[in-house]
């Protein structure tokens, strides 16, 4: 039973109370069994933190950080929970600092294209109210509608637009954070273009928590595209697909998506919701392309033609929203489809060349037959970011034994045709055993020294991005 | 009937993906993770797993939670919070006792003598003016007297009976409607609307003396001693070679849905046969050659607010709308969010107060975005939910059934000939 108690003294509880209000502040066993885990499935593992503070500003977040780096209290910041690498994963106990409170929208600045938000904003949120003014905001990881704008910076998330669009990285343009002695710091600006000494803005984007803790951010928008239209084309083989794509972009077409799912994925679908997806073909490519109205109807007709080219079947184009809306239900239902299959799913997503998708594919296919493990593969085609997803029951320690070898000869494989670990999850813990694969010694030493610069103690989230000390 | 443990399986399932979020009405109020679908899961798995243990304090996070159903459709793995949910309570109540207040309600409606008093007594505040008084006074208190009004506002009759000539001759189907509690007890307009409607389609509806209350708050509440208990009181009282059972509240309408599974052998096939003949009110006005009477009109800008357990249990969600705009002269407007959950949720408003307002206050808020000046919704429960967030906001705007505004047509029509 001790292990249910906060291993917190008496006097900091009361003095983090006095910052957040205790309302704020959730001590008990239940409470904080409820943030010991994040999206990633990590079996029966339990890092419980000591104490769950909802933070209600940067005030009370610099105050709550000068008291965990007095004590040396580790702080994990957690946005909707919804890491894949285990991020918010509490690995030392300490502080959850959940940011759902800090939830507003501070502005939206049409004429320079750009909005200030605080870090708990959802995404889609974001994107819905910038919308409403004309404008777009690309980034759209799977988790959009849940995910907030604090752990899509942090993580630097992607989606299926980062061909076209980028990433969330390319987005920021200045950032609020705290520091780990809890000065609140101000890094980047208001302009498009800022060379004023070293890029700290992206140094803290995708630091995963480790450097500082963001309380505000001021996001680039773009024009949103006048229209939209999503093509589906089935492919007998992989490579088929590959070649498409690779032609599309030679036509000097950019779609907006370029995403893929494998038979497999397609089986799995179809067999739980009826999209009406071929169950027999090897590839389906799901492509978007955006523009002006007179554009877009062109660049489908061409984007169309070139993949019957290289011998695509059942293109079917959207003649409307509605018939967008159907193709992308298909591809967003991909996982839910896997999660119905067994109880866990894990989600990899080792990123390689593009022209070395079809090698990859083939080896996470070779792996997964070795160890007799489920694999549904999707993944954005256009930046090479691939996604297997692992179905199975972690419950099984056989089954887990298998997967933890599958995963590291994937990162092998992935290495080895000139990609890396991760395109748009992170490090986290999952895979940060895997960094001294994918970095030189020197690369690692120069991060783990800025990690030092910024968090001499070491609170800030600890033992993620580096292997566990 | 299932028990927690039943439920493992299904539990585990959980990826823990936190899709859920998105949609929970009480995470949107209260941003805690204890709070959501994944929260609750993850520590029912603690329960079953030997992690957590299921003490009293457990009721206080299974409380957090409308069964609104809303994250069922968003969950990837295809779980059913409100499934789960139901039998964690049920099995707290087993080990850890129900809680005072709760026990009180379902006590209340228990008992159709209890509800027969509790007639009688509003019968006398309603018709001794001493509820104009309390209403004054409830304006004067300012925030204490919310409660008052909303009472108050439940008390309004809009339709009363009246026998109509009919304008469609006699069907000959057997039907039996099911006015529930609140209709039989509590507030009797709703009930008189879908008689008079169906009367004037040509259909004389049976409602079977001693009915009693559906008993959907004490299953929400997992007192499941008590739901079986109403549901064979009330199964006992209907034949089952009828053609349909008409309900309009959207409960009472799942009620039925729920009433097979507490049961095994006939009582069970005939609960079963029930369920099968049960229809709501709307779909069942959607199916008919439906009456509308030209030349007369209703001026009024109408919304439509989704009960969760018509939305999301029955599947009703297109016809009251289409009812609604094939009253002529009605303005339809949709408002934002309508199948969001209102905020009463069964014993839900009176356990947690404040977040219940809270969702309450952005149902309204979306009422009054809509510009109507009529909310029409099928479920008592929801109209407390909706008056609720109006008072809160300081508003007043009619809260009807569909079946209530069709019956007003017929009324004026009969007025003005």
């Amino acid at each position: 039973m001790n292990t249910q108690l906060t291993k917190l003294k008496n006097n900091v509880i009361e003095e983090l109370k006095k910052i957040a209000g205790s309302a704020n502040i959730l001590t008990e066993y239940e409470d904080r069994y409820c943030y010991a885990y994040d999206a990633t499935a990590i079996g029966e593992e339990l890092y419980l933190p000591d104490v769950v503070i909802l933070p209600e500003n940067k005030y009370q977040i610099s105050e709550i950080l000068k008291i965990a780096n007095e004590n040396s209290i580790p702080i994990i910041t957690r946005g909707a929970g919804t890491n894949l690498v285990g991020g918010c994963v509490p690995l030392k106990g300490g502080i959850i600092l959940h940011t759902s409170k800090m939830n507003k929208i501070i502005n939206i600045d049409k004429n320079n294209l750009q909005c200030t938000a605080e870090p708990g904003v959802i995404v889609e949120k974001l994107q819905q109210e910038a919308e409403k003014q004309g404008l777009f905001y690309p980034p759209d990881p799977a988790s959009l509608k849940v995910s907030t704008v604090g752990g899509s910076i942090a993580q630097s998330s992607g989606g299926p637009r980062g061909f076209k669009y980028g990433t969330t990285k390319d987005y920021v343009l200045a950032l609020e954070a705290v520091l780990a002695d809890g000065t609140i710091i101000k890094t980047g600006g208001k302009t498009i273009k800022n060379v004023t000494g070293y890029n700290l803005n992206q140094l803290i984007t995708g630091s995963e928590g480790t450097l500082a803790i963001i309380t505000e951010a001021t996001l680039r928008l773009i024009p949103d595209p006048e229209e939209r239209q999503v093509l589906l084309a089935c492919f007998d083989s992989i490579d088929q697909a590959v070649k498409a794509v690779t032609g599309i972009i030679s036509a000097k077409i950019t779609p907006s998506t370029l995403d893929i799912m494998d038979k497999n994925t397609m089986q799995t679908i179809e067999k739980f919701h009826k999209t009406g997806l071929p169950t027999d073909m090897d590839a389906v490519l799901v492509l978007e392309v955006d523009g002006f109205k007179e554009s877009v109807g062109v660049q489908a007709e061409q984007v169309a033609g070139i993949c019957r080219e290289f011998g695509a079947e059942n293109i079917r184009t959207s003649r409307n929203r509605q018939e967008a809306d159907e193709i992308w239900f298909a591809r967003r239902s991909a996982f839910g489809a896997v999660a119905r299959l067994s109880p866990n799913v894990l989600t990899e997503d080792a990123v390689v060349p593009r022209n070395k998708i079809p090698d990859m594919v083939r080896n996470i296919r070779r792996i997964a037959d070795k160890y007799n493990l489920t694999v549904c593969i999707m993944g954005h085609i256009g930046d090479g970011n691939i996604h297997p997803n692992f179905s199975l029951d972690l419950r099984n320690k056989d089954e887990a034994k298998r997967f933890e070898k599958a995963v590291e000869e994937l990162f092998d494989a992935a290495l080895s045709l000139g990609g890396t670990l991760s395109g748009e999850h992170g490090i986290g813990f999952s895979k940060s055993a895997f960094m001294h694969k994918a970095l030189d010694k020197k690369n690692l030493e120069l991060m783990k020294s800025i990690k030092n610069v910024f968090d001499p103690k070491g609170i800030l989230n600890p033992d993620k991005v580096f292997e566990r000390r | 009937m299932k028990q927690l443990k039943d439920y493992s399986e299904e539990i585990y399932k959980c990826t823990k993906c936190g899709f859920c979020q998105a949609v929970c009405p009480v995470y949107r109020e209260t941003g805690l993770e204890t709070t959501v679908s994944r929260g609750k899961f993850t520590l029912l798995h603690g329960i079953l797993t030997g992690k957590v243990e299921f003490s009293s304090k457990i009721a206080k996070y299974l409380d957090m939670c409308l069964g609104c159903k809303a994250c069922y459709d968003f969950c990837p793995s295809g779980i059913s919070a409100e499934e789960i949910i139901t039998a964690a309570r049920a099995e707290n109540n087993k080990l850890n006792g129900i809680n005072l207040l709760k026990r009180f309600i379902i006590w209340c409606f228990k008992s159709n003598m209890r509800l027969r008093l509790l007639k009688f007594t509003l019968n006398i505040y309603k018709k001794t003016g001493l509820r104009h008084i309390a209403g004054k006074l409830a304006d004067k208190l300012g925030k204490l007297g919310e409660p008052i009004s909303i009472f108050n506002l439940q008390l309004k009759e809009n339709i009363e009976y009246k026998k109509l000539g009919p304008a469609r001759e006699k069907t000959g189907l057997k039907v039996v409607y099911f006015p529930g509690c609140i209709g039989n007890y509590v507030n009797s307009s709703a009930k008189n609307a879908v008689v008079m409607v169906l009367e004037k389609n040509g259909i004389e509806a049976q409602i079977p003396e001693n009915l009693s209350c559906c008993g959907i708050s004490s299953r929400s509440a997992g007192d499941m001693d008590t739901f079986k208990m109403l549901a064979e009181k009330n199964i006992s009282l209907i034949p089952d070679d009828i053609d349909y059972l008409v309900t309009d509240c959207a409960s009472c309408g799942s009620a039925w849905e729920f009433y097979p599974e507490l049961f095994e052998g006939g009582l069970n096939q005939k609960a079963q046969k029930l369920y099968e003949k049960s229809i709501n009110i709307n779909k069942f006005l959607d199916r008919i050659d439906l009456y509308i009477p030209e030349n007369i009109a209703l001026e009024k800008t109408v919304t439509y607010h989704d009960p969760c357990h018509l939305a999301r249990f029955q599947y009703v969600t297109k016809e009251p709308r289409r009812l609604l705009q094939k009253i002529p002269g009605i303005d339809y407007r949709e408002m934002q969010e309508a199948d969001k959950c209102c905020g009463a949720a069964g014993t839900f408003c009176i356990v947690k107060p404040g977040i219940s307002q809270a969702i309450s206050k952005n149902k309204a808020q979306n009422i009054l975005d809509s510009g109507a000046d009529v909310v029409c919704t099928s479920c008592s429960a929801c109209k407390i939910g909706i008056s609720q967030g109006l008072v809160s906001l300081n508003t007043k705007k009619q809260v009807a059934s569909p079946v209530e505004l069709l019956a007003r047509l017929y009324i004026q029509e009969e007025n003005t000939s």
